[in-house]
């Protein structure tokens, strides 16, 4: 199941300049695909464009062609578009349905809204929770949660509906540390079972831990693309806003004072 | 289509007569409102006819549902829950003869529609007795579900008609024009009620002893309704924007026909008092002899219509706060646009959503 | 569509509703549905209404307030939350009843021009009997149900989805919106803001709480909207629910025979058969 952008551009409803321009992407299955850019680059945009929330929702004009698989989807509505590709957001707690009172029939909310027979949306919810790690918190009130555990439910409640490709739009940014460290594992997890995911992250770390491939926006265009070792080892990195990982900064760090790399690489690999 | 709006329209004028029929005359004073409290029920009869023909119709609600996207649907939680918490705060807080409980109601109507802004202020009410827990809990608030909805159907009618459309830069004469339309529309108001309601109790001059009270109170209100009539000129004038004219208006109206349904809900339930500052307002206007129907109808008729207009003001506010993109995917939002800040148009390929 | 699912590998399959959802309450008449207390409830306030006086609402208290509440071991709580909440009101009524009475005739008691009268106390009684029922009875509601019961309870009886979405939220959405107004209290404090001193001062320090506050929340509603959509919310169709109270022929009876039974005070009361 491949997403497949060609030609994509977005403006928002209002604005006398597009935010996204030109935009090539695929998304095939079992690749996870990070997006690097300073801020206002058009992150967010390209996680709501190809989620289908732009324009269906959000307003605005597009254009180019979207397919999944082959098919257009232009015509497609919202709630069509959301049993394929799954999208989670920065903010933890707007997430929430807001009609669940537990953990259980948070995640619930997804699969019930498509009308699923009632066993068929239980197995999809165990199995969510299970992968995400927090069936022991099936009975807890979801906004007494922390924002990492938080999360963790919005994930669930997407993976229950059992989409092909997951959208994720920073998701640790209004993370502390350890709901931080609580959503890269979760994230890693799914990566490593072969899940598809376009991740969009300002901490590069994150990309360089789960990301096969990355491209890197600038002023709504695709500035870098490729293989995530090239693209995250890229010069360029700084001069578009993006801080490269903290691997690639200590080596760096350890070169420009005269110190070998690599043994500075092995000892910081054992802490 | 026509049959619907026709049957609504029977609908109305039939319940609307035997209701008044029915419930015969109140009192000569407060007739007024006893027809409003029949014609909101001759409303809602009528609403529910038309959605009957509807469905009958087409299997479905589509000209009500399309008012209630999905965005509407995810306002109207948080404006219940601001209408219950201001609400219960001031009520319960300050005792000040304003409820401020439709603040969320009208914001809703005004964005959204005549319809969701009516089912806001009755869900609100209803839930606010019902299920939210103290101390926010309301103890007099489902009686009056049917004066929220009312209040919410004409925000929304007042909404679709553009009244809340800033006019920043508005001309010296239409300034002009507006501020002598809204005045006359709300010293005529005034003043028919003082006629009408007040005169016995209001004395201005020449009073004996046993009503100094209500001279001083009288003059007291005079003041603060003459402070109103200057600080709306200068507000007029000062930010040129005409729409101040006509939220003044809006405000004032829906305040007459709030008060005029809540007066006999109130007076025949819970005998015009509900532990708020308004009580001591009835409670003076009973000791001027008003019989309770009266003197609920009294206060409501001096506290509504502040409410409403300080409500609508803050409606006012907070629509203009709301940044561009947010309040036009609203279903009424492009009607809260400025002339002029129309959307993007589709340019060769650039498409809008389809589905 | 089928296919390979990477992203959930089920491999159990046949699992349970989990034990805590819908969850029966503590007594026989926790158990009850939903509907069947809120008609209990609103048949009980409006009958307090009809009838008048200080008898009816006394007897009506009693039997449909205080005896399911004792049955339903909540007795104490109820009285606590319904006199409470009945407080503000029932003394106003009564004092502006008491002393207030346009055109009484016996005079009780006399504080300066202000005249307490018998005529005045009559009413002030009744008024009083009548909101301590209305208070009671939905009290009693309120204790013994859980809102969300209440709503998947109309859901199923077929209620739109919409309706029922935008009650549960709102429940959900009050204690929140409190709280995030604890916050931005707090920070504006750390500010400078002074909440305490004078009516004036805190009628003035609401602004910067209020504000932020309801502006937040309608900013939040963009971003709620496209989390709601993106769980496919506006599909058509039926919704499955997890679980529904139970409902069962004699409680359906009861509730139409108390509706019935208003039905007929009112018109009694109408005819004037009743005092």
């Amino acid at each position: 199941m491949t997403v497949r952008l060609a030609g994509v551009g977005y403006r928002y409803a209002g604005a006398d300049r597009p935010s996204l321009l030109d935009v090539d992407l695929d998304l095939d299955d079992g690749t996870v695909v990070g997006v690097a850019g300073a801020s206002e680059a058009g992150k967010t945009t390209l996680c709501l464009v190809v989620s289908g929330l732009a324009p269906r929702t959000v307003g605005g004009r597009i254009r180019g062609t979207m397919t999944l698989d082959g098919e257009d989807v232009d015509a497609w509505p919202m709630h069509r578009l959301s049993t394929r590709i799954g999208i989670g957001f920065q903010n933890p707690s707007t997430q929430l349905s807001q009609v669940s009172g537990t953990v259980f029939e948070e995640a619930a909310f997804g699969p019930m809204n498509l009308g699923l027979p009632r066993d068929e949306v239980v197995t999809r919810v165990w199995d969510a929770l299970e992968r995400m790690q927090i069936d022991g918190l099936a009975d807890r009130d979801p906004s007494r949660l922390s924002g990492g555990q938080q999360q963790l439910v919005a994930m669930a409640g997407l993976l229950a509906m059992r989409p092909e490709h997951l959208v994720l739009d920073e998701p640790t940014a209004q993370l502390d540390p350890a709901g931080t460290q609580l959503v890269a594992d979760a994230i890693a997890r799914l990566a490593a079972d072969g899940a598809s995911i376009l991740v969009a992250e300002q901490k590069t770390d994150l990309l360089a831990a789960v990301a096969q491939r990355v491209i890197v926006l600038d002023g709504g265009r695709v500035a870098l693309h490729g293989r995530v070792e090239e693209v995250l080892a890229d010069p360029r990195l700084l001069e578009l806003g993006v801080a490269p990982p903290s691997a690639i900064r200590l080596r760096r760090a350890a070169e420009g004072a005269g110190l070998d790399p690599q043994a500075l690489e092995r000892v910081t690999a054992r802490g | 289509m026509l049959v619907r709006w026709i049957a609504a329209l029977v609908a109305f004028l039939v319940v609307g007569f035997l209701g008044i029929t029915v419930v015969g005359d109140f009192g000569a004073e407060t007739a007024g409102d006893s027809w409003a409290f029949v014609a909101a029920i001759a409303l809602v009869v009528a609403f529910a006819v038309y959605a009957g023909i509807e469905y009958a119709q087409t299997g479905g609600f589509g000209s009500i549902a399309r008012q209630f996207d999905m965005r509407t649907l995810a306002l109207m939680p948080v404006a219940i829950a601001i209408n219950i918490i201001l609400g219960a705060a001031v009520a319960n807080a300050l005792k000040i003869p304003i409820y401020l409980d439709s603040i969320g109601t009208i914001l809703v109507g005004v964005l959204a529609g005549p319809i969701p802004g009516a089912l806001t202020g009755f869900v609100a009410n209803i839930l606010w007795q019902y299920v939210i827990p103290p101390p926010f809990q309301g103890a007099v608030a489902a009686p009056f579900a049917i004066v929220a909805a009312v209040i919410g159907l004409m925000a929304g009618l007042f909404g679709w008609a553009g009244w809340l459309r800033p006019r920043p830069n508005s001309s010296g004469t239409n300034l002009i024009i507006g501020a002598v339309v809204a005045l006359a529309v709300v010293v005529g108001l005034a003043l028919y009620a003082y006629t009408r309601f007040y005169g016995e109790t209001f004395e201005f001059f020449n009073p004996d002893n046993a009503d100094l009270l209500f001279t001083i109170l009288g003059w007291l209100i005079a003041a603060l309704f003459a402070a109103f009539v200057i600080g709306f000129v200068a507000l007029l004038f000062v930010r040129r924007d005409l729409t101040v004219a006509y939220v003044t208006v809006a405000g004032m109206l829906t305040g007459v026909v709030a008060a005029l349904i809540s007066a006999p809900i109130s007076a025949n339930l819970f005998s015009g008092v509900t532990g708020s500052g308004t009580d001591f307002l009835v409670a003076a206007f009973r000791q001027a002899g008003s019989d309770i129907q009266t003197a609920t109808f009294q206060q409501g008729l001096l506290s509504d219509p502040v409410d409403k207009l300080v409500t609508f003001f803050v409606v006012y506010l907070i629509v203009s706060a709301m940044a561009r993109r947010t309040k036009a995917r609203f279903p009424q939002g492009e009607r809260l646009l400025e002339a002029g800040e129309v959307g993007p148009e589709d340019e060769g390929e650039w498409r809008g959503a389809t589905a | 569509m089928a296919g390979s699912d990477r992203l959930t590998d089920s491999t159990a399959h046949g699992r349970d509703v989990p034990v805590f959802l819908g969850r029966p309450g503590p007594s026989a008449f926790h158990r009850l549905n939903p509907l069947t207390k809120a008609t209990l409830a609103t048949v009980t306030a409006i009958a307090a209404v009809a009838l008048g006086g200080l008898v009816g609402p006394a007897v009506l208290v009693a039997a449909f307030v205080l005896v399911p509440a004792a049955a339903a071991g909540v007795l104490g709580r109820l009285l606590r939350l319904a006199l409470l909440l009945a407080l503000p009101i029932a003394v106003s009524a009564f004092l502006v009843n008491l002393f207030f009475f346009p055109g009484g005739q016996t005079e009780l008691l006399r504080i300066g021009p202000i005249v307490a009268t018998g005529e005045g106390l009559e009413l002030a009684l009744e008024i009083l009997a009548r909101i301590l029922a209305i208070s009671g009875a939905i009290t009693l509601f309120y204790l013994t149900t859980r809102p969300a019961e209440l709503v998947v309870d109309l859901e199923r009886r077929g209620i739109n989805p919409r309706v029922a979405f935008v009650a549960n939220a709102s429940v959900q959405t009050v204690p929140a919106m409190v709280e995030r107004a604890a916050q931005i209290t707090a920070a504006q404090r750390a500010r400078g803001l002074d909440t305490e001193g004078s009516v004036w001062r805190r009628v003035r320090g609401i602004v910067p709480i209020v504000g932020p506050v309801i502006l937040g929340s309608i900013a939040e509603v963009e971003e709620r909207t496209m989390a709601l959509e993106a769980r496919g919310f506006t599909r058509p169709g039926r919704r499955t629910l997890l679980w529904a109270p139970a409902d069962s022929g004699v409680e359906s009876l009861v509730r139409w025979t108390l509706v019935l039974g208003l039905a007929a005070l009112i018109a009694a009361r109408i005819a004037g058969l009743t005092p």
